[in-house]
């Protein structure tokens, strides 16, 4: 079952959504993974898990994601979630000021309790909804219909405030798929080298085989080296 | 640091021991009433009343039923049940009689174990008997024949509809001496009496049944059916034939034609076979409500749902926000929820419930659990039954914390490890966490979990069996995907094992099987056996004890979580306080308001027992059972602070906040709790006191207007955020300046930065209250006595004074400094609002319990003459004012306030007796000319902040005051240890007799005549005494100040005459020194005592008070001539406050200082 057509060595990386509720955390993993995009998906219960693997030239990154709940009552489920991260997207919506103040929570709360080192990407969904969505969106049908500019949060405004903590950043649209996968990658190539562990063993890929999600086995040598280029 | 948790704990215990560890009052010592309303599934308004032994017979059903016994019909002997409303049967032998062991009355039999109707029988509401004839019979035996509104509708009820209705009739015969048998035939009787009005409701209610109209006689065929949900209109999910569901229809047909329908429904073996394979779609939704109970709720308010819609159209609120959000998202693959009905309903009734269950609100897993129960019933039978989900069967699953979600998580952990010992190590040797999987099961039930079709099915059971079905299934899940959960060995692995399975439920469980019976068992039903055939040992009582036994473990996490979250989120002020005082301003906020809704809870219990008979539906099912109600853990029901909790949270830290009155109980509820002590307390006792254990807070305008400050949006009610933000400003700052402008900003009303008269007096009533247990902090004790030592060569006070003595010292300096340096108003910027505060003030004042002693009226000399009118320049004013004027023999040590506005005179010192009454009077006249034009409200003046903080600078002690010992009285993290003091020990003005004893008083009484006697008997009995009284005299003198501001103004109304003002301007020089004599002779008293010590402070800067001038000029003729009879009045008014404050042997000391008569000295008490 191990894929003889991967020399690269594959590590698993253990990813964590959080931000509020409705702000496009399921629609972005949805993307990630499916490329696909629901209009009206079911809130999260708890929390949801996918995988998806990023191919970098070097190695290749399987992200196991934990997508959870955003109303602000799961919070103290969080913890059960993020438990041995080494990364997380805090989501908020662009159109929502009140997003982007829970997701500093988020941010305050993953650097004091995840693991250290976690590496954060602060990502702000729903840039179809803007004026510059539709015209950068990478995808079909942005968001035409919404002549108006719905953007409540300026991208300097978030910017600034991820370089202060020295977060990853990013504007989306789950929806048009824009700058989706870029998030997933810079991500990939944010993980330091050392704290990559080896993906598991047989076990986990015969278990694995049994779902639709891809799922790549190597025990290879560690390349260094991380590059751009996520293939997904 | 404190541990919240083990606060909650033990406060629980301190309410009632036996409750310690109760996840409510139901569980671990239940009430007879739970057991009986779980039993039944009856609303928390009923009360098991009487109960009998007895035997239910079932008539021998229709002619049709020829494999029935015909002779004699079902037989079953139980026990019959009577409470306010209802009469119920069950096979069940338990009783809730009083005099009923707790084991007596929880033997359970049948797969509901006492978590739903269990065994066979009825629960008939009295209201649904019609009519209850007691038989003829033999053996001296009572049998009664009920027959009830089964089938027959209010029109039907006529004589020739009557022969088509197969009358439902049930025999009972009753087993027991004839004494027990009346009585409960009274009580039924009474019962049914009662009762009759509801039989209008009752139809109305049953009309919205299904079943109503699948049993309707003939010529209503043609009747438009109830509403049995959107699967009427868009489908029910499923294939009908492969559901079966007309076989089901016709075989429920059959059941309800013979055993009563809905209400009148009488269960039988066949009854939970029926259940089991599974309900028909619709009379699903029917079943639900009659299983779960939550028709009866229905059936107590049947229009609460409509009415819920009607009272709050329109408003918004959080929870609508978060529904919103979610409605086009709720099953969005069942066609009815992607039309505007299906969402409208489901809009409805969350909305609905988030109004009648505040606490609890919208969580997210409802919609989905709603969405799924509207497929098959009406918007308000899902009202309901919402209800009844969220009280009773799966309690905290949405609360705010979902404590309920975590808890039966742990719950479920330990049933796997303890059932599944092999997975379990597999589990926790690869790191999966169980509830990762497990929990979305438990929290939608299942509901998107597995096929829509499969999780109803669970339902079905779910609301007979009650929450241990969400644990059975979950069992049989894992045990049968066992083998394949020991191959994963990571999140994803086991969660995709699970996946795949539940995809496919309706595949055979075994294929391969030779057998086709065989094969053809789905592996659903293959799931449903394992549950409840290989699970039945897991029952309601189990699931109980566990969650008793995880619940303290899940709801400190919970509470640590939010603490953590909650202190991370105060925003940038709480920065000026460290992570240890924010935790135990958190503990210390929370824990005020989680006991204070405990002893509210208590309180209304207590009332509630009282009469009996006003009870609420649905809102009193959830707080009779939630006796947490306000932990943190559970979903604090309000996270906002009202004054009076405010004033008990800033006693448990701060000494200046508890209240003088002697009838506080004199301990501290953190510290005594510490000690643990509170095994001692009984309910009883803190429900006694409204304050609960903990020291009574006290009432003064400084907590007002603290806590106003802190109410930044004025909403009357403080957050956390604003209580932090409020410290920080007092705390964080550490800097001298912050805590001076602090203080003067809240003593500036409307923020001009300025601070009138009024104000000023205040502040000079907030400084002595704060002081009156002591200052705190670093002080350095010799500076002022020092400065003081300078200017009273004398030496008498040689002794380093004790600081809070010298403070009051400070405090009458301060008051003076302010009018001297006080800018006059521009006349046209008088506001007789001026006045109005103070009357409102004044009046609370009087109102207040603080009270202590009543004040001495000796301790201040407000003089008043008329009839003396000295000319004086300024200089002499200056000398007048100077009252440590070298000129002050060791007598003077008094503390004098120059033209403070007077009166002020705390006659501190001295020992000199013979005093020379006429040159006290002459004195005091000029004093109180001076103080006049300070209190002239027609003069009006104001300080600024600058003057404010120079004032401040310039005393020595005030400095420290703001810079150390103000932020430090208040004790976050240690909070009060020590017991705080009694009245009698505070640093107050007010009589001596309580510490320097009878010779004192007896000096006092008399006057000025014998002051000599003071000062040894107060030395001697101690000091303590003496402190008392300054501080209360302090605070006398600002109140008389306050009345003859309100004299003056009179008098000035009266009759104002310029010249007269500019006479009096000027005190005599003369008049100094007579003022001193005064002092000497005044000298009684304890002023005395504390003599020099404290005068000393006070008056540093001869300069400044020399400055005093312009202001100086108005002074009333008018209102000297009236000083008098303020004075007196004043006397009296002290009487009356110290009265009313419950104060104690100081009033005698007061009336004697009155009637000491010299008619200058006044004392008027204000809050201790």
């Amino acid at each position: 079952m191990a894929d003889s057509n991967a020399p690269k060595p594959s590590s698993s990386v253990k990813l964590v959504l959080l931000g509020e509720a409705a702000v496009g955390k399921s629609s972005l993993v949805l993307r990630f993974v499916n490329n696909d995009f629901q209009e009206n998906k079911e809130p999260t219960i708890g929390a949801a898990f996918l995988t998806q693997k990023c191919n970098l030239p070097t190695r290749t990154i399987k992200f196991e994601i934990w997508d959870t709940a955003g109303q602000e009552r799961f919070a103290s489920l969080a913890p059960m979630y993020y438990r041995n991260a080494q990364a997380a997207l805090v989501v908020y919506d662009l159109t929502k000021p009140t997003s982007l103040i829970k997701a500093k929570h988020w941010v305050a709360e993953l650097q004091r309790q995840a693991s250290p080192g976690i590496v954060i990407a602060l990502v702000g969904n729903k840039l179809d909804l803007t004026n510059d969505g539709a015209g950068n969106g990478g995808d079909v049908d942005a968001g035409g219909e919404d002549s108006g500019d719905a953007r409540k949060i300026t991208t300097e405004e978030a910017k600034t405030y991820a370089e202060e903590e020295s977060l990853l950043f990013f504007e989306t649209s789950a929806k048009t798929g824009y700058n989706v996968t870029e998030v997933f990658t810079a991500i990939a190539n944010a993980i330091p080298e050392t704290s990559l562990k080896t993906a598991r063993g047989p076990g986990a890929s015969h278990a694995a085989n049994r779902t639709e999600e891809q799922r790549v086995n190597l025990n290879g040598p560690r390349d260094p080296s991380a590059k751009e280029g996520c293939a997904c | 640091m404190l541990n919240f948790s083990s606060f909650v704990q033990k406060a629980q215990q301190l309410l009632d021991p036996v409750q310690g560890l109760n996840l409510s009052e139901s569980d671990r010592n239940p009430s007879k009433a739970s057991l009986f309303q779980s039993q039944f599934r009856l609303p928390s308004s009923q009360h098991p009343l009487y109960e009998i032994t007895a035997e239910l017979t079932i008539p021998p059903a229709n002619a049709t039923q020829g494999d029935r016994d015909r002779d004699r019909g079902h037989q079953y002997a139980g026990k019959l049940h009577l409470s306010e409303a209802f009469l119920c049967f069950s096979t069940t032998p338990s009783s809730f009689l009083q005099s009923a062991t707790t084991t007596t009355s929880s033997i359970f039999t049948g797969q509901t174990h006492g978590g739903g109707p269990g065994g066979n029988g009825f629960t008939f509401p009295l209201c649904s008997i019609r009519r209850v004839e007691r038989l003829h019979s033999q053996n001296f035996q009572f049998a009664l024949s009920l027959s009830t509104w089964n089938g027959i509708s209010q029109d039907a009820a006529k004589e020739k509809d009557k022969k088509e209705l197969r009358e439902q009739r049930v025999t009972l015969q009753l087993a027991g001496n004839r004494q027990a048998c009346e009585r409960f035939c009274d009580g039924l009787k009474k019962g049914l009496r009662a009762n009759v009005g509801m039989v209008a409701k009752l139809k109305k209610v049953t009309s919205e049944c299904y079943s109503e109209y699948l049993l309707r006689p003939e010529d209503k065929k043609n009747a438009a059916p109830p509403d049995a949900g959107l699967g009427m209109l868009f489908k029910y999910p499923g294939d009908p034939k492969k559901l079966r569901d007309r076989a089901k229809m016709r075989l429920w047909a059959e059941y309800l034609r013979d055993n009563g329908r809905n209400t009148t429904l009488i269960r039988q073996p066949t009854f939970h076979k029926l259940i089991r394979v599974g309900l028909p779609n619709r009379l699903r939704g029917e079943m639900w409500e009659l299983t779960s109970g939550s028709i009866y709720l229905r059936l107590e308010s049947p229009t609460l749902y409509a009415d819920t819609l009607a009272k709050f159209s329109g408003q918004e609120s959080l929870a609508i926000d978060e529904i919103e959000k979610d409605l086009n998202r709720s099953l969005p693959e069942y066609p009815g929820f992607q039309s505007e009905e299906g969402i409208g309903r489901l809009r409805r009734v969350l909305t609905a419930y988030s109004w009648v269950n505040a606490d609890v609100g919208y969580c997210q897993a409802m919609n989905i659990v709603v969405a799924a129960l509207l497929i098959y019933m009406s918007e308000a039978q899902a009202f309901f039954l919402l209800s009844t989900l969220c009280d009773r069967l799966v309690p905290g699953y949405y609360s705010t914390t979902m404590y309920g979600t975590l808890l039966d998580q742990k719950v479920f952990e330990s049933l796997v490890e303890k059932t599944m010992p092999i997975l379990w190590e597999h589990l926790v040797k690869s790191d999966v966490q169980l509830s990762v999987v497990s929990l979305p099961w438990f929290l939608s039930l299942y509901i998107n979990s597995m096929p829509l079709v499969f999780a109803f099915r669970v339902l079905d059971v779910f609301f007979v069996e009650g929450p241990k079905v969400l644990f059975q299934v979950g069992l049989a899940i894992l045990r049968i995907n066992g083998e394949e959960l020991l191959d994963a060995t990571d999140d994803g692995a086991f969660i995709s094992v699970l996946k795949s399975y539940f995809a496919r439920l309706d595949e055979s469980a075994h294929p391969k099987s030779e057998n086709p019976k065989l094969r053809a068992v789905t592996k659903f039903q293959e799931l449903m056996v394992v549950a409840f055939k290989e699970f039945s040992g897991i029952t309601h009582s189990s699931i109980t004890e566990l969650r008793l036994k995880n619940k303290d473990a899940v709801l400190s996490n919970i509470e640590n979580f939010a603490k953590r979250t909650a202190i991370r989120n105060l925003g940038p002020d709480s920065k000026l306080l460290s992570n240890d005082e924010l935790g135990a301003l958190y503990d210390r906020f929370y824990t005020v308001l989680y006991e204070r809704q405990q002893r509210d809870h208590i309180i209304k219990q207590e009332q509630a027992r009282r009469n009996k008979n006003s009870r609420s539906r649905i809102a009193e099912a959830s707080e009779g059972d939630n006796v947490e109600k306000g932990r943190v853990g559970l979903g604090p029901s309000t996270s906002l602070m009202d004054y009076d909790a405010f004033r008990e949270f800033l006693a448990g830290m701060c000494k200046w906040a508890i209240s003088d009155a002697p009838s506080t109980p004199q301990r501290d509820a953190f510290a005594e709790k510490d000690k643990g002590f509170y095994g001692s307390f009984r309910r009883a006792d803190t429900v006694l006191s409204p304050w609960g254990a903990g020291p009574e807070p006290a009432e003064h305008e400084f907590l007002q207007r603290l806590f106003q400050k802190w109410d930044t949006d004025a909403s009357s009610a403080l957050t956390l955020q604003k209580v932090v933000s409020g410290l920080a400003g007092i705390k964080g700052k550490r800097d001298i300046m912050g805590a001076i402008n602090y203080f003067f900003e809240l003593h500036d009303d409307n923020g001009d930065g300025k601070v009138d008269r009024e104000g000023i007096l205040r502040m000079s009533e907030a400084l002595l209250f704060l002081s009156r247990r002591g200052l705190e902090g670093t002080l350095s004790p010799s500076n002022s006595s020092v400065a003081l030592g300078g200017e009273n060569a004398n030496g008498t006070q040689g002794d380093v004074q004790p600081v809070s003595e010298r403070f009051l010292g400070s405090v009458s300096a301060f008051i003076r400094r302010c009018f001297e340096y006080a800018d006059p108003d521009h006349p046209k910027n008088q506001d007789h609002s001026v006045r109005e505060v103070q009357q409102k003030s004044e009046s609370t004042l009087l109102d207040e319990p603080a009270g202590e002693e009543l004040a001495n009226p000796d301790a201040f000399a407000i003089g008043d003459d008329d009839d003396e009118d000295d000319d004086e320049d300024e200089d002499d004013e200056d000398d007048l004012l100077a009252m440590d004027s070298p000129t002050g023999s060791p007598k003077t040590a008094a503390k004098k306030f120059g033209n403070s506005p007077p009166t002020l005179q705390l006659n501190s010192t001295e020992l000199t007796p013979g005093a020379d009454v006429d040159t006290r009077r002459r004195v005091s006249k000029a004093q109180s000319e001076k103080a006049n034009i300070a209190l002239d409200p027609s003069n009006p003046l104001h300080i600024t902040l600058p003057t404010f903080r120079m004032v401040v600078l310039a005393d020595e002690l005030l400095e420290q005051f703001f810079e150390t010992s103000f932020p430090a009285s208040f004790h976050i993290i240690e909070g009060l240890t020590t017991t705080p003091t009694s009245a009698s020990s505070l640093t107050t003005f007010s009589s001596l007799g309580i510490g320097a004893g009878r010779a004192v008083n007896a000096a006092l009484g008399t006057g000025q005549g014998t002051p000599g006697g003071g000062p040894a008997g107060g030395a001697g009995r101690g000091l303590r005494g003496v402190l008392d009284n300054i501080v209360t005299d302090g605070m006398r003198v600002a109140a008389e100040v306050r009345r003859r501001m309100e004299e003056a103004q009179k008098e000035l109304e009266k009759n104002a005459l310029p010249e007269t003002q500019q006479q009096q301007r000027g005190a005599g020089a003369g008049g100094d020194d007579e003022e001193e004599d005064e002092d000497e002779d005044g000298g009684f008293d304890r002023a005395s005592t504390r003599s020099g010590k404290g005068g000393g402070a006070a008056y540093r800067g001869d300069a400044e008070r020399r400055s005093v001038r312009s202001s100086d000029r108005d002074l009333l003729t008018g209102a000297d001539a009236e000083a008098s009879d303020v004075a007196l009045a004043g006397v009296g008014d002290g009487v009356e406050g110290g009265a009313a404050s419950g104060a104690g042997s100081s009033s005698v000391n007061t009336a004697g200082g009155g009637g000491g008569g010299t008619g200058k000295v006044v004392g008027v008490e204000f809050d201790g």
